[in-house]
């Protein structure tokens, strides 16, 4: 039983997803019904499957090339997957169970929750994953998914062109991880990850290692690719926003908990490839960093609920990177588990906010909504607590550890580290203060009221692990929030000051934006770079004129000209008379043919024997 | 039980389907189908309890010329599965038959048409198991003059008409090579049978120019009969003009078991070392023009049939890649792969073709306009059957075209791989301009009318999904059709694959 158990995780929400499509695409209710119910199996299997004590690995061969390439379909159950399992599971059940009452009005209920399932599934093949090959095909299904939710509204332009920018953003990473995933393979001759660390560890055992190290460099920068389009760092973050045009629920359980954190998941899953290629992690810590520190200084000039939040995910998704970056994989799981329970809690109150609000997302429109809906004014409220890092809260815990992983290998990726989290505190009590506290102006928020109880539970239960998830024995059955690691850096005089200069940084960043936004109807300040996103929009276009479309322009002409020209139509001996010369030869139609035939013969002859 | 009484079991299959017609109700000619289907169904199974082993003890004479090697099994099974799905597509062409074959009565002479592709497949399934030049003369004869009246059928159609004569006149002139040639190898070695002339072949001391003389008599031969260039001039009027089950019979049926025959002669003919480079060079020449003229000729069709029928030369270029890689000894699974996903992928788009022109009236892509609005079924069906044509992972296509390319790289076919892959993005283009018309473009008929919903009978339904399923089935999981078709063959490929790419880092 117990060794079916990770195939039933992972095939439930599939059959769902066939079912619906198949079967059930009509009715709403039971469609729905189905979708959840499969979630609900996947996490009650994960359950089970956390409390066995000892790691599983089940395999088959699936594409036996062997000796050459040899791909299993298998599974890896490990602590990490384990915790994994029950981060998306958990987070994904109540995110189906809130999308019950989300989506209750719309048209096409049974699309979305085939699309949720489908989601799941591949979601939890990545997480279960024990080779690239898999992994990367489940990738790319994730990236389906994510491109059919996002686009569920298709009928509205900006949804059906932020699908497709997601898409478009995630194919440029994607690409990069498919060459990484094929030069490991062309150096070490498997794309199994034990295999791989076996393999590896015996090169360096050889001390062959440093002949192969620019080789390895590159490829682990390649792979790194792939997270970067999923986990949305610079340059390819700029999907991650546009997702926002997706249902809220979406937007909570793919574009905060769990599919942008596949990536740091890969690169904690690969971090024995990582530890080897020292260069390659110093680049993936500085694309981490400016993320983080990018996103936050865009977040505090976004006056779209839901956008805000996308740029604080884009801010802690660096920061988890930049964890991994900095040798402290451990922090970046931890970060990683407890940010899908508080992100997750922020993006379904928003969700709440912006149902009882008639689907207005703007919070200068918002305002005083602490009186008419209490529950969610109140789990927001830890939610936001949680994320700017106020100690006792789970955030505070995660955030701690990263930024002592950053003190002791670089400060100076730690000073911005620092300066992160004062920023994430300040755009997060301005948006608390703006959506909350605020009067309220408009009169939408002066009528708002709460939303019903399907929706209403999830965020009370969430608000229970945006609390104690940091907690030392809360996190340590998942193996995290543990000791630090000793590491060979003496580390610097920063080191000491990190909890207190985190704490400061929390307390003056919430306290400039409660002074800043205090009762103000519109926003007091104003940056256009910072509202524009630093113009990375703009540059693409230019960038896209510039490169493509003048490609697609030359293609063009030496379509037109060189193949239709010259190459297709005179090659096409025998299609309908293309060019005078063939109609000539056609004249005698079947006599042209017995004689083109001939002249076969004679350059066959000629070739065989003459030549 | 010998396997020699598959092909008796047909026959006599095809005989009783003729003497039926007579007493078969005027419109109830589709009975005549569903029992050749039964019928050749009831073979097909009991292809599979056949004694394969050679006997022992008093041989019996006639395996001298008939072979039940796991080669010739395959291939049997192949025409069966092929004749079979060509009777259901038959039975939704019927009115098609009906209206250009002049008859005594409204129904006559629809008989025939379901009768002759089961005479046809005994031919196919004798083909498959020759070993000697005389008997793969006779079944080769067999197979093409049924084809000769199958193409030529609906003979009110001045386009069947036209098209069944040009592949009689072409068709004749390359029998003459065949037969030549076969007098040229009889003339050197004084045997028919392909064992002995291998043995012959093996100890010749002679000029090589009469052997590549013979070499190149069959090539041409076997060259028209698997459309390779230059020998596919006939290839896509005759696809047009014949009725459209015949035509998609010729393209898999008569070019699979040209391809069995093609690989028995060269294993002949490999036996004698000295004429080995000249017979790569010539097999690489006729690849590489097949490859380039198949795929280039597609880019600008705007017909289905003419675009399936260069796509039928573009597939046997890849299958010669194979050929040409003959040394390797996984070429023969790499063939027999590619095969085996081709014929669900070929007949599947020419089965959508057949319902859809019924509805449409025409087999131009532009009648596939805004299919997926008038059924969404059928489209989808035609989308999987062009990925797969394409190459796209996770269809069987792709996976015969990996197969393809792993014999080639294993024996340094540089160029006809590179080749390979620049015609393969060719292959995208055209094949996924269908799939556009189809999901893209608006729902109108050429007449600029909105289609309406077409329906699709059971039979053809079951079929179509069957189809659909064995390519997603070979595409996602090979492993046990390769298993299946008795090849270890991949792995030795991969073996040899291993001493070639780039571990260089490394050493």
């Amino acid at each position: 039983m117990s060794d079916k158990l990770p195939w039933i995780i992972l095939f439930g929400p599939l059959t769902a997803a066939l079912l619906i499509l198949l079967v059930t695409r009509r009715q709403r209710q039971l469609s729905a019904g189905l979708s959840v119910a499969a979630v609900a199996l996947s996490f009650l299997g994960s359950c089970l499957l956390f409390l066995q004590t000892g790691d599983q690995h089940v395999q088959f061969a699936w594409l036996d090339f062997s000796p050459r390439l040899l791909v299993n379909f298998g599974v890896t159950v490990n602590v990490l997957s384990k915790t994994m399992l029950l981060v998306v599971t958990g987070v994904g059940l109540l995110v189906h169970v809130y999308s019950v009452g989300y989506m209750e009005e719309d048209r096409d209920m049974a699309r979305y929750f085939g699309g949720l399932s489908l989601f799941m599934f591949s979601m939890l093949g990545i997480v279960l994953a024990d080779n690239f090959v898999m992994m990367f095909i489940f990738w790319e299904l994730v990236g389906v998914s994510s491109y059919l939710l996002i686009g569920h509204w298709y009928e509205r332009p900006q949804a059906a062109d932020a699908a497709n920018k997601a898409f478009l953003a995630n194919r440029i990473g994607d690409f990069g991880f498919m060459i990484g995933i094929l030069m490991l393979w062309g150096l070490t001759g498997t794309v199994d990850f034990a295999t791989l660390q076996t393999t590896l560890a015996g090169y360096q055992e050889k001390g062959m290692i440093g002949d192969i190290l620019p080789y390895l460099t590159v490829a682990a920068l390649m792979v790194f690719c792939g997270p970067m389009g999923k986990s949305a760092q610079v340059p390819l973050h700029v999907w991650l926003p546009d997702a926002m045009e997706g249902p809220t629920p979406v937007s909570a359980l793919i574009h905060a908990a769990t599919m942008v954190a596949a990536g740091v998941y890969l690169l904690v899953k690969i971090s024995f490839l990582l530890a080897l290629v020292p260069t390659a992690r110093e680049v993936i810590a500085w694309i981490g960093i400016i993320t983080a520190v990018m996103a936050a200084l865009m977040a505090t000039q976004q006056s779209d609920i839901k956008r805000v939040l996308a740029y604080s995910t884009l801010s802690q998704l660096g920061y988890m990177i930049c964890a991994v970056g900095v040798a402290a994989g451990e922090a970046a799981m931890f970060h990683l588990f407890t940010h899908a329970f508080f992100k997750a809690l922020l993006f379904l109150g928003s969700g709440t906010v912006i149902y009882a609000m008639h689907h207005e997302q703007n919070i200068w429109k918002m305002g005083g909504l602490r009186a008419k809906m209490p529950i969610t004014f109140w789990t927001f409220l830890l939610g936001t607590l949680a994320l700017m890092g106020c100690p006792l809260l789970s955030g505070f815990y995660s955030k701690d550890a990263i930024l002592v992983a950053m003190a002791r290998e670089h400060p100076a990726i730690c000073v911005l580290g620092l300066f992160t989290a004062f920023l994430t505190a300040f755009y997060m009590t301005r948006l608390f203060v703006v959506v909350f506290i605020n009067r309220p102006t408009s009169d939408a928020a002066s009528h708002a009221h709460e939303a019903p109880a399907i929706m209403s539970w999830p965020l009370l239960i969430l608000a229970v692990p945006a609390v104690g998830a940091g907690w030392k024995f809360v996190a340590g059955p998942f193996g995290l929030g543990g000791a630090h690691d000793e590491t060979t850096h003496p580390g610097s005089v920063l080191l000491g000051y990190v909890p207190v200069l985190a704490v400061s940084a929390f307390i003056v960043g919430a306290l400039l934006g409660f002074i800043v936004y205090r009762n103000r109807a519109a926003d007091p300040i104003n940056i256009a770079a910072f509202r524009r996103k630093f113009y990375f929009d703009e540059f693409y276009a230019v960038l896209i004129r510039l490169t493509q479309d003048g490609l697609a322009r030359l293609t063009a002409l030496v379509d037109r000209w060189v193949i239709d020209g010259a190459g297709v139509r005179g090659v096409s001996g025998a299609t309908w008379g293309t060019g005078f010369m063939l109609r000539f030869l056609q004249v005698g139609n079947l006599q042209a043919y017995a004689f083109l035939f001939g002249l076969g013969v004679i350059l066959a002859i000629y070739l065989a024997i003459l030549s | 039980m010998s396997p020699i009484y598959l092909e008796a079991a047909v026959v006599v299959l095809g005989v009783f389907l003729l003497a039926l017609e007579m007493f078969v109700v005027q419109g109830e000619k589709k009975i005549l189908a569903w029992l050749g289907i039964a019928g050749l169904g009831i073979v097909l199974a009991a292809s599979f309890f056949v004694d394969q082993t050679a006997p022992t003890g008093a041989v019996p004479s006639y395996h001298a010329f008939y072979s039940t090697d796991s080669l010739a099994m395959f291939f049997k099974r192949f025409a069966l599965v092929t004749t079979i799905i060509v009777l259901v597509m038959s039975v939704d062409y019927l009115g098609v038959v009906r209206k250009f074959t002049p008859g005594a009565t409204a129904h006559g002479g629809l008989g025939e048409f379901l009768a002759l592709p089961v005479l046809t497949c005994a031919g196919l399934m004798w083909m498959a198991s020759a070993v000697d030049f005389v008997m793969i003369f006779v079944s080769l004869e067999l197979v093409t003059i049924s084809f000769y009246v199958l193409v030529s059928y609906t003979r009110r159609n001045a386009a069947s008409l036209e098209a069944g004569v040009k592949y009689l006149i072409l068709g004749a002139l390359s029998t003459g090579f065949f037969v030549y040639g076969i007098t040229w190898v009889f003339g050197l070695t004084g045997q028919t049978n392909l064992e002995q002339v291998s043995a012959v072949f093996a100890a010749y001391q002679g000029s090589t120019a009469p052997l590549l003389f013979a070499f190149v008599l069959l090539v041409i031969a076997l060259g028209f009969k698997i459309a390779a260039v230059p020998f596919q001039i006939w290839v896509p009027d005759v696809y047009q003009g014949a009725p459209t089950p015949v035509a998609a019979f010729l393209s898999v049926g008569s070019k699979a078991a040209g391809f069995v025959v093609f690989i028995r002669v060269l294993r002949t003919f490999f036996h004698a070392t000295a004429i080995a480079h000249k017979i790569d060079l010539l097999l690489v020449a006729v690849a590489a023009c097949t490859l380039v003229y198949g795929n280039l000729a597609a880019l600008p069709q705007n017909n289905l049939k003419r675009l399936l029928a260069y796509s039928s030369i573009a597939h046997a270029g890849y299958l010669l890649i194979a050929v040409a890689s003959s040394a390797d000894p996984a070429s023969g699974g790499a063939i027999a792969f590619y095969l085996a996903a081709y014929l669900p992928m070929t007949l599947l788009s020419f089965l959508v073709m057949i319902v859809v022109a019924n509805y449409s009236a025409g087999d131009d892509i532009a009648d596939f306009n805004g299919l997926s609005k008038r059924s969404p079924f059928l489209a989808f069906a035609m989308l999987i059957a062009m990925v797969s044509l394409a190459g796209l992972p996770f269809t069987a296509g792709f996976f015969g075209k990996f197969l393809v390319f792993t014999v080639a790289i294993a024996q340094h076919q540089t160029l006809l791989v590179i080749l390979g892959i620049i015609t393969v993005a060719c292959g995208f283009y055209y094949y996924l301009r269908v799939v556009k018309a189809m999901y893209f473009e608006p729902d109108t008929t050429p007449s600029g009318q909105p289609g309406g919903q077409i329906p699709v009978g059971l039979l053809t339904r079951v079929t179509i999904a069957v189809l659909i399923a064995a390519i997603l089935v070979l595409g996602i999981y090979p492993k046990p059709a390769l298993g299946l078709l008795g090849s270890a063959a991949p792995q030795e490929a991969a073996g040899v694959l291993r001493s070639v790419s780039p571990q260089v880092v490394l050493r």
